[in-house]
């Protein structure tokens, strides 16, 4: 056994010393179009007139940049690293290509070695019904199977959706989250640029997962993708997310709204691996609308970022609507990794599940911030959450906030949390079988972790395994 | 915007005017504080609703308008008090009794023979003036303007207060008991207590909440702080029992710091009011200090509960732990926020923490908030929560017995609230039982 990890231990060694060589990497590059930094009404417009898009969705825009303005920054929270941001030092907008492209030949040499670095074509070719690529603010790539487009299902980057279904597009946008919801929010409506759109009409399973695949290449950029997922009575549909950005001394910011529906009877299962260098402020909204019958699974990872706060919420909505959310954080040196869930019921017979695992190394921060909510007409609710929390090093801190509202009495709520280090005994077991100290806690921490990581499609789990054991590395004094 | 509260302090009726006679009361250093406390209060803005301990009641709630206190009329509750220092005295089972009038009279019943024995029991002003050595080095270090507004209330306009002092090595094996009742409609009183409980020595102190206006629509209002200092392997016990009428609105601050080897049990039980507000914290400032609270709240009509636990792990080597119960029927709503905070150099400490809320139909509402903020890795800590209502299996075996369904409901009922009634001296038990049993009946 032993030797086997050490044998895993000498392959880790040999991906790379840390994230600056495997996804740390940035392209010196000409853009196509790089406006100019800050944000204001003129910046919004000239997104809006570059995109063609229709009058109704630029006035939605200025709507939502006033709404950012009045906003003030949230008072909770990690204050000291929000104040750090700076939003007139960030470019709003960049255009890396003038076009998208269909075929992986066709896309610039520059980013097709940054997205094959990243193995996104080889998972495409191996185990993905259709592919999206974001270079900053703009989707460069995308494609999908044939058979899947036969089938009536629409998967396209959000400025294209705006510009092929604008009916679909005008009848959702902003009503998972409205621009009024938080100040970010607001700040991506105004600013939104690329992004996912999926329309999967009624009745269809799609069997192969669809995925996007985010990056951040400059430095001071901000992105904001806007995706909208829609699917139709009794279909099921699985997507997948990655996110990773070079390092850089300055910070860039992340700003995602991320909005799904699921209607009467369908499945969604949104899969969501954040990766960002740890100069990203990664502040997103993300949100699931469960219907009659519906079903959301959420699985959320956050690896990367320098400050997290990401609260995906699920909304039960119809009866019989269930929501099941698993989340896992991982808060390094200098990171703080705020996230959470939110389970909001609003249906009779509705039922949830919250199950958020972290670990917080060295200085590294992890909180848990959850809201469950149980409205007054959810009769028959039933809500559990259950935190787990690791701690390795002297330093590390882990909080937990969860907030239950409860507004009925035939419900069943239970909260449980748990935070620990590891645990002693286990280490002395582990080492009396022969195994070093480095590898029982990595064996240890690997299975504390594998709840969630089981629950990833293959390559994923690898990844998140690999850099797990990457983190790990040397965590012993 | 959307939150009118906020520019009310601007409202002069809520101030505290510069000439006002507390804080012309006691020593130099202490009309000190409570000029500071003064600033404190009429520059501090209205908490935000948004901030963590605002969400679920108004601040509002607990600000007076001066001109409009009334200063007469107290004479119907106190009559009850007599009753109740007789009852308490003839039983036997007390170390002595001490009622405090709405602040304006507090009165010592059997304490002689306790202040005989090297302890002190009287009256915080005098204390002030007589035993200036321990108040002034204990006095608002705990709760003070530091904690919020309305503690900066309460540190300005304290007026009287209670001082009880256990010198080193002292046992006082039967508890004392304060009993503190608010005037009627329209009164403001800001009761405060200071308790230290010398080396190795051990107090236990029932301190009793009652009175109050009778009518909501003209409520009063009790704004009271509480410090307790266990010094090292002292082992104090405090029972706080709220059970004011209808018409209260009650505002609590209560913070205890224990030092090595010293334990504390800290029983919140809360009955009474409109509106409650109450904050209870234990600070673990010593190696091996051990603290538990045991609370328990019965919400009926339209009661609001919003209750606050922490348990501060400062020194390592501590361990704490925390059962809190709440019940609510009618349209009664209770929040729970309790947090287990444990400091980077606090080492090797256990924290547990659990409520369990029980709601007896709909209508009612209960909001719980166990926060955990652990600052270190070498803890072991967890906390759970569970809201529901009484589960229906439990109530159809007790039916298949031959129990009718009023009395299977008080017998879970009981069974719920159990833990926490064991921690309650004897002589109480039976009163709160009876509490229980009263507000099951809805009265």
């Amino acid at each position: 056994m032993s030797d086997k990890i050490k044998q895993q231990n000498a392959e880790l060694a040999s991906i790379g010393d840390d994230y600056a060589t495997k996804y740390g990497f940035r392209d010196p590059i000409d853009y196509f179009h790089k406006g100019a930094r800050g944000i204001n009404h003129e910046v919004v417009e000239m997104i809006s007139k570059m995109k063609k898009e229709p009058r109704w969705m630029s006035d939605i825009r200025h709507q939502a940049l006033d709404i950012f303005y009045s906003k003030p920054m949230p008072q909770w929270g990690n204050t000291e690293l929000l104040s750090e941001i700076d939003f007139e030092n960030i470019f709003y907008f960049m255009k890396p290509i003038e076009n998208q492209q269909q075929s992986w030949d066709d896309v610039p040499e520059y980013i097709k070695k940054t997205f094959d670095k990243l193995g996104i074509p080889e998972a495409e070719r191996k185990f993905l019904g259709g592919v999206s690529a974001q270079y900053e603010s703009e989707v460069v790539y995308h494609s999908m199977r044939e058979d899947l487009k036969k089938q009536g299902i629409i998967f396209l980057d959000m400025d294209s959706a705006l510009r092929e279904y604008p009916e679909i597009v005008k009848k959702y946008f902003g009503t998972v989250i409205p621009s009024a919801d938080n100040k970010f929010a607001a700040l991506n409506t105004a600013a939104w640029s690329g992004g996912s759109f999926i329309y999967v009409p009624p009745g269809i399973d799609v069997k192969v997962p669809l995925q996007a695949y985010f990056r951040i290449n400059a430095e001071n950029m901000g992105q904001f993708e806007r995706t909208l997922i829609i699917v139709d009575k009794g279909s099921r549909l699985h997507y997948i997310e990655g996110c990773t950005a070079p390092v850089y001394s300055t910070d860039s910011l992340h700003a995602a709204v991320v909005e799904l529906v699921a209607l009467e009877g369908a499945y969604i299962r949104y899969t969501t691996i954040q990766n960002w260098s740890r100069n990203i402020f990664n502040l997103v909204t993300k949100r699931a609308s469960a219907f009659k019958n519906a079903t959301i699974e959420w699985v959320d990872g956050n690896l990367g970022s320098r400050l997290t706060m990401k609260y995906p919420c699920i909304q039960l909505l119809g009866e019989g609507a269930k929501g099941e959310m698993l989340s896992v954080a991982f808060a390094g040196k200098d990171q703080h990794q705020d996230a959470g869930a939110k389970m909001i019921h609003a249906a009779p017979n509705t039922s949830s599940r919250i199950t958020s695992k972290s670990i917080s190394k060295d200085n590294g921060r992890a909180s848990y911030r959850g809201l469950v909510k149980v409205h007054k007409n959810a009769a028959n609710t039933k809500a559990s959450v259950q935190c787990d929390a690791l701690l390795i090093g002297e330093n590390a801190r882990s909080d937990t906030y969860p907030t239950m509202e409860i507004d009925h009495d035939q419900v069943k709520i239970e909260h449980e949390a748990r935070v620990s280090k590891v645990a002693e005994e286990q280490l002395f077991y582990l080492t009396s079988r022969g195994l070093t100290e480095d590898d029982a806690r990595l064996l240890i921490v690997n299975g504390f972790m594998e709840p969630f990581t089981k629950e990833l499609p293959l390559e994923y789990a690898v990844e998140l395994n690999r850099l797990i054991e990457l983190e790990m590395e040397g965590s012993l004094g | 915007m959307n939150n009118p509260t906020v520019n009310k302090t601007e409202n002069r009726d809520y101030l505290i005017p510069e000439m006002a006679p507390e804080l012309e009361r006691g020593p130099r250093w202490l009309r000190d504080v409570r000029r500071r406390s003064r600033e404190a209060f009429n520059s501090a803005p209205v908490p935000h609703r948004g901030l963590h301990l605002w969400r679920y009641t108004d601040p509002m709630t607990f600000l007076v308008d001066r001109s409009q206190v009334s200063d007469t009329d107290y004479g119907e509750n106190f009559g009850a008090v007599e009753k109740i220092v007789r009852e308490h005295v003839e039983h036997g089972n007390l170390a002595g009794v001490v009622t405090d009038l709405a602040g304006r009279e507090i009165g010592f019943h059997g304490t002689e023979e306790l202040c005989a024995r090297g302890a002190v029991v009287t009256k915080l002003s005098e204390a002030a003036t007589e035993h200036p050595e321990l108040v002034e080095k204990y006095l608002y270090q705990l709760v003070n303007s530091a904690c919020g507004k309305f503690e900066a209330l309460n540190g300005a306009l304290w007026n009287d207060g209670i001082f009880i002092y256990i010198p080193d090595g002292l046992v006082v094996e039967k508890p004392l008991h304060l009993l503190r009742e608010s005037g009627l409609s329209g009164s403001a009183q800001y009761p405060r207590l200071l308790i230290v409980v010398g080396k190795n020595a051990e107090l236990s102190v029932i301190d009793e909440y009652g009175g109050g206006s009778l009518d909501e629509s003209q409520p009063s209002n009790t704004n009271s702080a509480v410090e307790i200092f266990g010094l090292a392997d002292s082992r104090v016990r405090y029972v706080s029992l709220q059970r004011q009428a209808p018409g209260m609105h009650g505002y609590m601050t209560h913070r205890a710091r224990i030092e090595q080897g010293a334990t504390m049990l800290t029983v919140p039980l809360a009955f009474g009011g409109a509106v409650s507000k109450q904050n209870f914290g234990v600070i673990l400032n010593g190696r091996h200090s051990e603290s538990s609270m045991f609370g328990m709240l019965f919400g009926s009509g339209y009661q609001r509960f919003d209750n606050h636990t922490l348990h501060h792990h400062v020194s390592g080597e501590t361990t704490s732990n925390i059962d809190f119960k709440v019940v609510l029927r009618d349209k009664a709503t209770s929040a729970y926020t309790g947090l287990i905070r444990i400091e980077n150099d606090a080492r090797t400490c256990e924290a547990y923490q659990e409520n369990r809320n029980l709601l007896l139909n709909s209508g009612t509402r209960a909001e719980t908030i166990p926060e955990l903020e652990i600052l270190n890795e070498d803890v072991r800590c967890s906390h759970g929560a569970t809201l529901g209502p009484i589960d229906p299996l439990s109530i159809f075996y007790l039916l298949s017995r031959g129990i009718d369904e009023a009395e299977a409901v008080r017998m879970i009922v009981s069974g719920f609230v159990i833990p926490t009634l064991q921690q309650v001296p004897k002589n109480l038990r039976d009163r709160i039982g009876s509490f229980v049993a009263q507000r099951l009946e809805g009265n």
